[in-house]
């Protein structure tokens, strides 16, 4: 793939999420979906690594990964499952929307309390050191994760055993309604250095930076075996989910559609360097609302899994206790 | 069949010894368990033997050591990390509960956990608060976990061989009290003891002990001394507990004495308890009695007066044998 396929099919994606984040949270107004926590203002710096990665690389993602994922090759229409929890979707409907999970792609199932996936992570990439292997693996969360233990064990392990993992942090500046300023009274990429690791700052609005920063350190991670932590600054655009009012607590700085939208840094750049037109960039985000629409209508119509299915996968084998509670409950 | 006398640390320690020797997936970690071999010796030798890629000294952090486990489980590794004293396993509930026991469920089964977390856990050797604990009830609470506590070398090694041949994660907790106290024999073999089953240690006919971990020897040794015609039942599996055979023996025996180390409020006992009045309330003759630590702490130097004991195990026989 040369640059400029690179970049289409990295734009793509960002136009196809973006038209998913809008569908999703407008259905939720209209009480067809539950809830969802939208991924506005992050696509460029999660597509920005993610086109630096190979397919065996192992994503430990957090809720807010649905750019990441769309641009790996997940089918909008398993996101639209897990969101839905109906039938077809992976999980047989037992998380809230966002918590996704692909195996065929190699994202890991994502839970609640944030940073929790990132002790895990470094388990994943010392199987990938004990086995020799090439692949490495990529855990990313927001700047609210930051001030857990979570994110402290896991930055110390990963630098005390080599371990080839990126530290992604996708700093959108707001824990809910907690900005960055009162989370830290350091910048994040600077807390690496005291685990001994490598750190660095990229604007994460802006696509081209993103990959630019990216290529370099996932290279180097690759060649060193060495772990890296990632600062991308953005702006969460929206709320933190579809139960929370941020006017209540900010002023909103960036906006949909409005020039600091990473989005529309995108297109500029994409125009620039003539690889697409005006017309072309229109067509995409015109054809990516009628995909999306078309299938979120197609996947609505799916049934909620069956009753039963609650009671299986606690165990590999279900035990009496459970078998028993089934029986009086159904 | 070959077979040697052991404790329960040197049943351990040759267990993982013999089945890291034919799988290279298991992995060991933990705080001193290499070089130093872990604090109550568990582990000694192994490092030497498989390197310390297999056998790692980890930096001082549970919930990282659990945390790195359960990454280590999802991509195909057996991973048996180590807490040094179930005590300081709390800052890794998250991991556990959230984490280990929820993945197979929440991914519909996509990913799974098979992790056997090793931990030295209760009192009897002058631990104070935080080496003493008998937490179990936290786990056997949580769906998706499976909670383990041998009472004898020959159980610890067939307990182990399951548990390192299941695919979910379990809790394996060893009685620390009964490391070095008691040796079994033990066949230099493989076999196993099936999850889920009791071991009816003691048969009689006038009532029913339901007990595990270090307190199986307790009740055994008042049993066997005053003549008592009582089951023993060892759960051996705290969760999920062998319903069947509580329920069979109180049915024919008709009074039930649960004994252990934990805390009374909301411990295994207020379970087995709830168990038996559900199913068997019109084949028991006395009231379910159970004996257990208190409600409070775990105190350093009035330990014996925490820890169940022969003279409160009488007073719980007593109390029973006033009702015909």
């Amino acid at each position: 793939m040369d640059e400029k396929e690179l970049f289409v099919k990295a734009y793509k994606a960002m136009a196809l999420s973006r038209a998913l984040d809008r569908k999703i949270v407008m259905s939720q107004r209209q009480g067809r979906v539950g809830f969802y926590t939208p991924t506005i203002g992050q696509e460029a710096l999660q597509i920005g690594l993610s086109m630096t990665l190979e397919k065996e690389d192992i994503i430990y993602e957090y809720y807010r990964d649905v750019p990441f994922m769309l641009h790996r090759g997940v089918p909008p229409a398993a996101i639209i499952d897990q969101v839905m929890g109906n039938s077809s979707d992976s999980e047989k409907g037992r998380q809230m929307p966002s918590h996704y999970s692909s195996k065929e792609f190699h994202f890991m199932s994502v839970q609640s309390p944030v940073a929790a996936n990132l002790p895990p992570a470094t388990g994943a990439a010392y199987e990938i050191k004990y086995r020799k292997k090439k692949n490495i693996v990529v855990a990313t969360f927001g700047d609210g994760s930051t001030s857990t233990p979570d994110f402290h064990a896991a930055m110390n392990m990963a630098a005390v055993y080599d371990l080839p993992l990126v530290f992604l942090c996708e700093n959108n500046r707001w824990a809910i309604s907690l900005p960055i300023e009162k989370q830290t009274r350091v910048e994040i990429w600077k807390k690496a250095e005291a685990y001994g690791m490598r750190g660095i700052k990229v604007d994460g609005n802006d696509l081209f930076a993103m990959y630019e920063a990216a290529k370099k350190e996932v290279e180097t991670v690759r060649k060193e075996r060495k772990p890296v932590l990632i600062e991308a600054v953005s702006y969460r655009i929206g709320p933190h989910s579809t139960s929370d009012d941020p006017n209540k607590y900010r002023t909103a700085e960036i906006t949909d559609g409005s020039e600091k939208d990473p989005l529309i840094i995108a297109e500029k750049g994409m125009i620039e360097r003539n690889y697409l037109t005006k017309e072309e960039i229109e067509k995409i985000k015109t054809d990516s609302k009628e995909t999306i629409d078309r299938i979120f209508d197609e996947r609505e119509k799916i049934p909620a899994p069956k009753p039963e299915s609650i009671f299986t996968d606690v165990y590999e084998k279900p035990n009496w206790i459970i078998e028993e509670e089934k029986g009086e409950i159904l | 069949m070959s077979s040697k006398q052991l404790n329960m640390v040197q049943a351990i320690n040759s267990t993982l010894d013999l089945l890291m020797a034919e799988n290279d997936s298991i992995i060991l970690l933990g705080e001193d368990i290499g070089k130093d071999g872990g604090v109550f010796r568990v582990t000694e030798g192994l490092q030497a033997k498989f390197g310390s890629e297999r056998v790692m000294d980890t930096p001082l952090v549970e919930l990282g050591i659990v945390g790195m486990a359960i990454g280590m489980a999802l991509s195909g590794l057996r991973p048996v990390p180590e807490i040094q004293f179930q005590d300081f396993i709390y800052t890794a509930f998250d991991q556990l509960v959230n984490q280990a026991a929820k993945m197979r469920y929440r991914s519909g089964g996509e990913y799974h956990v098979p992790m056997v977390l090793r931990t030295p856990y209760g009192g009897g050797i002058r631990g104070g608060l935080y080496h003493s604990q008998s937490g179990e009830a936290y786990f056997a609470h949580t769906a998706g976990l499976t909670v383990l506590s041998p009472s004898n070398p020959y159980d610890a090694k067939g307990l182990l061989i399951s548990a390192m041949k299941y695919n979910d994660p379990v809790m394996f907790l060893e009685p620390k009290r009964l490391y070095r106290s008691i040796k079994s024999e033990v066949p230099d073999e493989k076999y196993s003891i099936p999850i889920g089953k009791a071991s009816m240690v003691h048969e009689g006919n006038d009532m029913t002990f339901i007990t595990y971990g270090s307190m199986v020897p307790t009740v055994m040794n008042t049993v066997t001394k005053h003549s008592i015609d009582a089951d023993v039942i060892d759960l051996r599996t705290i969760m999920p507990y062998d319903g069947e055979t509580i329920l069979n023996s109180v049915k024919k025996t008709g009074k039930a004495i649960i004994v252990h180390e934990a805390p009374r409020t909301l411990g295994m006992g207020a379970e087995i308890s709830a168990f038996l009045s559900e199913r068997a309330v019109e084949y028991l003759s006395a009231p379910i009695l159970r004996v257990c630590g208190p409600d409070i702490p775990f105190p350093y130097r009035l330990e014996e007066y925490y820890l169940p004991n022969e003279e409160r195990i009488l007073k719980a026989i007593n109390r029973i044998q006033e009702f015909r």
